[in-house]
């Protein structure tokens, strides 16, 4: 056998090595578990699809249903199933329950829901609906009212319970309101209760209307979640002249409108995050995203960003104005921001509004810094 | 040792150095022994992954099996495990060192041999494209309904937490987490969101009832959202192919000022449960996890072909059209059983269909290994053809001499 090690075999070898080499490295992890960001235009969901309909009270065409409650009822906050909740209270401590749920289609027809009332009060199924309810029209359309009294005594002081519930097919999904208590509380609320069936109408709502803060009084279906009270020391500041301090959201530590000249109103936020937040290019840029403007690398922030420095704070300010109108507002936008890294917290202060009305306040905004004091 | 020993003292160079010291730990890998070995393991995988799918399901086998190093083993009800077998990726990498081995001590390169190494380079890109695509490839579904357009393909088995910002009127901004995140737990934070989303409990498989027909259930420590209403109750991975897991999780959010409350998220649950916070709308729903495409498939019409008289199926096909604005491809495409789409590297196979022939089911693949195995096949049968021809031809002289 003729001698096999010379230069330029090693040198066909080290290929060799390197494709091992390479193909070792590729055993490593690959990016599956990454959170991903995307923006994606809103889907429209298809008009016959019933997968799609199913479960989404909010989708597409379907009319939002929307009631009134009487007086005296307590609106609880309403949960997934539930499009409403109210607690009603009898005189001697007493409380009827009153909800209201949604469900795709026909969910199961007439008689199998009255049969289930039935059930919860431990009466036997019927065979026909008619001999429990009878038709109440409603929003120009049929509800079926029912009565329904346990004959046994289902309450803790061992007295009856008794449900008062209307059942109202809608195309494409069925609604049920019910109140089930104490029957002499239940027997007397009946004619609230037929009222607040009565108040119920349809809206050809815009889809969104049902997610967005439709909460506001007793009248629409759901309520946003409660806010947990604020924490941490207060924020001390000087409010500059023709500014009003607004309620407090979430987020925000402090909240104003200030008035321009020309009478618009402007909405000037403070938000504290933990950390670095994501940092002040990723902040800037989602800003500049909010006004329609490219984003920026670092250079170009360093570039173009002012320092206002106050009370050993160092704020980096930004003054973003959209290049045209956006959306249905007739002038262009602008927001005027800052931004402090201190304390293991980033903080946001943060003017948005109409291009002048934003102009006329960059004095105030930054005298407003001045006076800024971080707890 | 192997059958082929190299003579030591051939292996000094001019430079004086013993090339030898170099190779010697690779003569070991380079052993026709552990070849042997290694094949024998190799069928017996296959022998006892056959048969674990009978329990496990052909997922859980391909994961534990064939897609792993080592294949493990624990007593019924003990919560330690041992390595008992190699699994398909040591085995795989083993062999392919011992090859790319056995070239490197062997390796000569003369006429004569051409046919065997074009033969072993093949096996080397099998095994390279094997592997690749196990850890690259990825199958998922597209189901498009008669009308409407889809820009991205679900994973059939892998859910994900989406947390879409709803409050622009034209887009949405959706902040995806995989499953693979929300199984660690813990807290997770993105640059994007002004609050934190802590993962209190995740259960890949999971039962929902609702409390009302579980009255004994402990409180849920879900507070906000319709999970207050529901119990959740963990069960194990289904392995069967025509069932789906329904994952669930309780997430808290945490925003600056405290936390909003605990929400039940499950891809049982078609319906998004919302909340607003500094001005926004979002929307917390688990889902199916989606991968979005540079383009998107409008389905204008499925085809389920019988043959006359009968309900016996003939052929199934999709009519797509296909929009791509970044190429400028605005084009119909006929899809059906044996006539994939090919395009940017995805291939849509026609699946399946469902709702009365009104939806169509298309498996989506993606591999980028996909071309490997048919180079390597070509190379092995180029590499055979050669060896056995110059056998022929020397045989053939040898008898006419």
């Amino acid at each position: 056998m003729k001698p096999i090690f010379s230069v330029p075999n090693l040198l066909v070898r080290l290929p060799l090595f390197a494709a091992a080499l390479f193909f070792c490295a590729g055993c490593g992890k690959s990016n599956d578990d990454k959170i991903t960001v995307y923006r994606i235009p809103k889907e429209t969901p298809p008009a016959a699809s019933s997968e799609q309909v199913a479960m989404t009270s909010n989708a597409g065409a379907a009319p939002t249903v929307h009631w009134n409650a009487p007086e005296g009822w307590e609106e609880q906050p309403s949960t997934g199933f539930r499009k409403g909740s109210f607690l009603v209270h009898g005189a001697d401590g007493k409380q009827a329950d009153v909800s209201v749920i949604s469900f795709p289609e026909q969910a199961g027809g007439l008689l199998a829901n009255v049969n289930r009332w039935r059930d919860q009060l431990k009466l036997a199924p019927i065979s026909n609906e008619a001999e429990v309810g009878t038709p109440l029209p409603v929003a120009g359309q049929d509800m079926f009212f029912v009565d329904l009294v346990s004959e046994q005594g289902l309450q803790p002081d061992g007295s009856k319970s008794r449900i008062l519930g209307g059942i109202f097919p809608l195309p494409g999904e069925t609604w049920f309101f019910k109140m089930m208590g104490p029957d002499q509380l239940v027997e007397a609320q009946r004619n609230a209760f037929r009222q607040f069936l009565e108040s119920v109408h349809l809206v050809n709502a815009a889809p969104a209307a049902m997610t967005a803060d439709a909460g506001a009084g007793k009248t629409n279906a759901p309520t946003p979640p409660p806010i947990e009270p604020a924490q941490g020391g207060p924020l001390q500041y000087q409010l500059p002249a023709n500014w009003q301090e607004k309620p407090l959201s979430p987020m925000r530590l402090a909240s104003f409108k200030a008035i321009a000249p020309n009478e618009k109103e402007t909405d000037v936020s403070v938000v504290a995050l933990p950390g670095m937040a994501g940092g002040d290019l990723a902040n800037v840029n989602r800003w500049r995203g909010q006004v329609n403007l490219p984003p920026v690398d670092e250079d170009t922030l360093a570039k173009s960003a002012e320092h206002v420095k106050a009370n050993g704070h160092d704020f980096l300010v930004v003054d973003l104005v959209s290049p045209a109108p956006i959306g249905d507002k007739a002038e262009k936008q602008r927001i005027l921001a800052a931004i402090l890294d201190e304390n293991d917290r980033s903080w946001f202060i943060k003017m948005t509004g109409e291009d002048a009305a934003v102009a006329s306040q960059k004095n105030a905004f930054a005298d407003f810094l001045r006076s800024l004091k971080i707890p | 040792m192997s059958a082929t020993t190299i003579e030591p003292s051939a292996g000094v160079n001019a430079r004086g150095y013993n090339v030898n010291d170099f190779l010697r730990p690779l003569r070991i890998f380079a052993s026709l022994r552990l070849t042997v070995v290694c094949l024998g393991f190799g069928m017996l995988l296959i022998f006892l992954g056959t048969l674990a799918q009978v329990h496990l399901g052909i997922h859980a086998v391909q994961a534990q099996y064939f897609q792993s190093l080592l294949i493990f083993w624990s007593p019924p009800g003990a919560d330690w495990k041992i390595p008992i077998l190699p699994g398909g990726y040591l085995l795989g990498t083993i062999l392919l060192v011992n090859l790319v081995a056995a070239h490197a001590t062997r390796f000569q390169l003369s006429r004569k041999k051409i046919g065997i190494i074009l033969l072993h380079f093949g096996v080397i890109l099998l095994l390279i494209g094997q592997l690749l695509t196990g850890l690259f490839a990825r199958e998922t579904q597209m189901r498009i309904d008669e009308g409407q357009t889809l820009g991205y393909s679900e994973a059939p088995r892998e859910v994900e937490l989406a947390v879409i910002d709803v409050s622009d009127p034209k887009f949405d901004q959706v902040v995806a987490i995989p499953e693979a995140t929300l199984a660690r737990g813990g807290t997770i934070q993105n640059p994007t969101l002004p609050f934190t989303l802590k993962i209190r409990h995740f259960f890949p498989n999971s039962r929902l009832a609702m409390r009302a027909q579980a009255p004994q259930a402990p409180p849920s420590i879900a507070t906000i959202g319709f999970g207050a209403n529901v119990v959740a109750t963990e069960i194990p991975r289904t392995v069967k192919d025509d069932e789906r897991d329904l994952s669930a999780a309780f997430v808290e959010i945490d925003g600056v000022q405290g936390s909003l409350g605990t929400w039940l998220v499950s891809n049982a649950i078609a319906e998004p449960q919302s909340f607003t916070l500094d001005g926004h709308t979002y929307e917390l729903i688990m889902r199916q996890r989606r991968f979005y495409k540079q383009f998107a498939l409008t389905l204008e019409h499925f085809a389920h072909d019988r043959y006359a008289g009968t309900d016996i199926p003939k052929n199934f096909s999709s009519r797509v059209r296909l929009v791509d604005f970044e190429r400028g491809e605005n084009r119909e495409v006929l899809i059906s059983m044996n006539d994939p789409l090919r395009y940017r590297g995805y291939t849509f196979y026609q699946a399946g269909f469902d709702n009365n022939d009104s939806t169509t089911i298309l498996q989506v693949v993606k591999n980028p290994a996909m071309l490997l195995p048919y180079i390597a096949c070509g190379l092995v049968g180029l590499g055979l053809l050669i060896q056995f021809s110059m056998h022929l031809f020397g045989f053939v002289k040898k008898r006419n001499r």
